[in-house]
């Protein structure tokens, strides 16, 4: 931060009288001061993302394990707006806001009012897990063990940051572009998705008339 | 920067713990909640390699999912309202007919 700031100042306060030169580097006088500025921002960004890893990983086992339905519900509020702020650092804006109103604003409110179908306090007063919960969490575990064990650790060389008309890669700009462009029976066949689960959920939910 | 193999690995740990949540748990509502967190890990995994790779289509799949996630949640849910017309509670080991 500090190193941004003298950076800044140098750049607006050229001394009196001496003439424009054209930096090749960039708007900051040395490169070596923008490679700190890019480290301590990365650093930064690292120690964001670490701290949102682990309390995403923390609210989700709250989340499987509370008694309480309602209580799990809050932490997957908590689990999902952390997830959010992991998009934000991978460079996804669009993604992120999507999570928070879509996911986090009407898809867990929609659960949350279905929690009142339930007899909260028999649910409450019984086992959270059924019998066979051993066999699940064995599963689980070895899920996550074979996907660490596949993941190449070689993943190749992260591209390099292309700026595509000034506009950054998670963008609205340039999510609509690719949307409407290349992947745009995908989305039609979405929207007849979407159409045939309000469908199929009245009718599934319907009460049959004169029954 | 995101380190896209602590990316990973926070994907694949996130579902693991929702397929431990929906193996594990009774309640239907909370196992339909548990494929959410799912879907949100694997979202995670498409959004450390649209940054890595420095290409939008990853997430845009990733919009995809969110919509089949919500679509999912009306169909589940709509099921589980109906299901609770004829019983009472929502869980999952009361629900034996199709078992012999």
């Amino acid at each position: 931060m500090i190193f941004a700031w003298r950076a800044f100042t140098a750049r607006q306060a050229p001394r009196k009288g001496a003439p424009y030169t054209h930096n090749p580097d960039g708007p900051w006088p040395g490169k070596q001061s923008q490679f700190r500025v890019m480290a301590m921002a990365s650093l930064a960004g690292q120690i964001t993302f670490y701290y949102l890893a682990a309390v995403s990983v923390a609210s989700a086992i709250f989340a499987v394990t509370r008694r309480n339905p309602v209580h799990s519900m809050l932490w997957v509020l908590v689990l999902f707006l952390h997830v959010a702020g992991i998009f934000l650092l991978a460079g996804a804006e669009f993604l992120a806001a999507v999570q928070v109103i879509v996911y986090a604003g009407a898809i867990l409110v929609f659960y949350l009012f279905f929690l009142m179908l339930l007899d909260l306090p028999a649910e409450i007063a019984g086992p959270r897990f059924g019998a066979h919960w051993p066999l699940g969490a064995g599963v689980g575990l070895a899920f996550a063990a074979l996907a660490w064990y596949a993941h190449d650790p070689e993943l190749g060389p992260a591209a390099e940051r292309v700026a595509s008309g000034g506009h950054s890669l998670g963008s609205l700009p340039a999510i609509g572009t690719t949307l409407f462009t290349q992947f745009v029976l995908p989305f039609e066949i979405a929207s007849l998705i979407l159409l045939a689960a309000i469908v199929g959920a009245v009718v599934v939910a319907k009460r049959k008339i004169g029954s | 920067m995101v380190p896209v193999g602590a990316c990973l690995a926070l994907s694949a740990v996130l579902f693991g713990i929702g397929l431990v949540g929906f193996l594990g748990r009774r309640n239907i509502i909370l196992m339909l909640v548990s494929v959410e967190i799912m879907l949100n890990a694997v979202n995670v995994s498409l959004a450390a390699f649209s940054q890595h790779l420095q290409d939008t289509r990853g997430q845009v799949v990733a919009l995809f999912v969110i919509a089949v996630a919500a679509a999912e949640a009306a169909v589940g849910l709509g099921l589980v309202l109906a299901l609770s017309r004829n019983r009472p509670g929502v869980s999952v080991e009361d629900l034996t007919q199709l078992k012999w």
